[in-house]
């Protein structure tokens, strides 16, 4: 049966479909009291991310005059967000569609999904970490009351929203949880070492990438709290083609994720804002594209023109709504906070 | 035995996991951090009935196990075992009741069932997408509770309790689906 289907028969059901509404309302409150703008930027571009894995949903822009271009729906709206800092429009906020093709159908993606973007001019990502302690409770208390401010129920866990939120470091995280050293985890070949001790499948063609991953997810991830927001901060600078170095500590760059109840809500960097470092890492991205075979497309210049025409110092995370939302309505899957999920639409 | 790729390994197969046979039980697909993809899964060891999570890279290889089925009828099951038997041969086999608890509510003795084989040993049982039950228990629906649940909880000849519609009386048979073990329809007798 469709949700609507459904719906029709059990009236109650509407309810855990109107949290969407709800978590929206109170994001748009929580930075409209705060003195954001918000923005609408494309969602058919011409470059979309340069991200090397992403698969993207491609199609073609015709003018009745008979010219057509290649286009692509975006997989995030960072460039257009950023050519605004430029042009001087200061904090902004974006509550919008991006799309990822290729993703296996799963409880936590949808290949429309919902992004929540926002940038803070003249702030690093340690403003951002702060917004989180802010916001997750805020919209804790919209949706149960006073109460929710300090945590709310999720499925078998309860959720403990106190402030501070627990932090680790990349570094931090991997000596903690995984017992690999800041020298290990820095270079390819005694990382790929390490994995191969720690008895994962190594082969001549496997990367720094997957395996720094692979114990990630098994060993990292899986070992957090899940019933307290957790930040995980400081990347490899191979991990962030965005954001800024660390000044302190140039082998990191200041990107930070947060994760609750084991999944992974938002990632944030203080933004790269040096326009010949940015042109140097998307081409480096588009090069790699291009050795996986991925769809290919050209970098979007007018997005490093307006780097190099001077951004302010600034900062911005992607956080999906989806998953809030989800953790919100207290349902196992994205699947039922969506009214029309990809399963309904595309069945297998 | 076949090789797959991590990015291939599907609900209910077989695979080697740490030279070790076990079944799949749920798959999820990761990318982190915008970075390559991965398949998260829960494997149940088919030796100790045992689970674990880990997330393959959906590149790597994997062993997936060759597995023999045979049609079997399902007997009886106790604390510790489910009993199967062929009603050709008459040849009876058990398997430890932990690595089928989930199968266990879609089990009758009229269940025809294919019973894989590993080894020589019976590791699992591969239940039909869709079974017929016959409602034990359930309570009358009350008028109040239309709108908001039209749904009530109805107790299976099996023990296993579903989601049905008001109208499901004692003595009634529903289709349920094995995979979701949600209610599909009234059976037409």
């Amino acid at each position: 049966m469709k949700n609507w289907q459904k719906i029709k028969q059990n009236d109650g059901l509407k309810q855990q479909f109107l949290v969407r509404e709800q978590v929206i309302d109170s994001l748009r409150v929580f930075f409209k009291t705060r003195g954001f703008h918000e923005v609408e930027t494309p969602l058919l571009v011409k470059s979309p991310g340069t991200e090397p894995y992403l698969e993207v949903f491609d199609t073609t822009v015709k003018f009745a005059e008979g010219d057509s271009y290649p286009a692509y729906l975006l997989t995030s709206p960072e460039y257009a967000m950023k050519k605004l800092l430029a042009a001087g429009f200061g904090d902004i906020f974006q509550i919008c569609k991006s799309f990822r093709n290729k993703e296996g159908r799963s409880s936590r993606h949808n290949p429309e999904f919902t992004i929540l973007e926002y940038y803070r001019a003249n702030a690093d990502y340690t403003a951002l970490m702060k917004d989180m302690e802010e916001m997750l409770p805020a919209l804790a208390e919209a949706r149960y009351g006073k109460e929710g401010r300090n945590g709310f129920e999720y499925q078998d866990l309860d959720i403990d929203l106190t402030l501070p939120f627990p932090r680790y470091s990349v570094e931090q995280a991997f000596l903690k949880f995984a017992g690999v050293s800041r020298e290990e985890l820095l270079s390819e070949t005694k990382l790929i070492e390490v994995a191969k001790k720690k008895g994962y499948q190594v082969t001549s063609d496997t990367t720094w990438e997957q395996v720094y991953n692979q114990i990630f997810l098994n060993e990292i991830e899986a070992k957090l709290d899940k019933t307290r927001p957790t930040i995980i901060y400081d990347y490899p600078l191979s991990q962030a083609a965005l954001s800024k170095r660390k000044a302190s500590d140039p082998e990191f760059a200041e990107r930070f994720e947060i994760y609750l109840a084991g999944i992974e809500l938002g990632n944030a960097f203080s933004e790269l804002i040096d326009g010949e470092e940015q042109e140097k890492r998307l081409k480096a991205e588009l090069r790699e594209r291009d050795a996986l075979g991925k769809t290919k497309y050209e970098l979007d210049t007018d997005f490093i023109d307006a780097l190099k025409s001077g951004l302010p110092e600034c900062t911005g995370i992607a956080i999906g709504v989806d998953r809030l939302v989800m953790l919100l309505a207290n349902v196992p899957s994205i699947e039922d906070t969506l009214l029309f999920p990809i399963n309904e639409l595309f069945p297998s | 035995m076949g090789i797959i790729k991590g990015g291939n390994i599907r609900k209910n197969s077989y695979i080697l996991f740490k030279n070790d046979p076990h079944i799949v039980t749920k798959t999820e697909f990761v990318s982190p951090g915008k970075g390559s993809a991965f398949t998260r899964a829960r494997l149940k060891s088919v030796k100790t009935g045992n689970s674990i999570d880990f997330t393959f890279k959906s590149t790597e290889s994997v062993e997936e196990l060759d597995v023999n089925t045979r049609q079997m009828q399902f007997l009886y099951s106790d604390q510790e075992e489910v009993a199967f038997m062929d009603p050709r041969s008459y040849e009876q086999v058990t398997i430890p009741r932990a690595l089928i608890e989930d199968k266990l509510g879609y089990l009758t003795s009229d269940s025809e069932v294919y019973i894989l084989f590993y080894d020589e040993k019976a590791i699992g049982v591969r239940v039909p997408l869709k079974v017929r039950l016959k409602v034990t228990y359930t309570e009358d629906a009350t008028a109040g509770n239309r709108v908001n649940a039209p749904k009530k909880p109805v107790t299976l000849e099996t023990g296993l309790i579903v989601q049905a519609p008001l109208f499901s009386k004692v003595g009634d048979y529903l289709i349920i689906d094995t995979d979701t073990g949600e209610y599909v329809s009234r059976a037409n007798e």
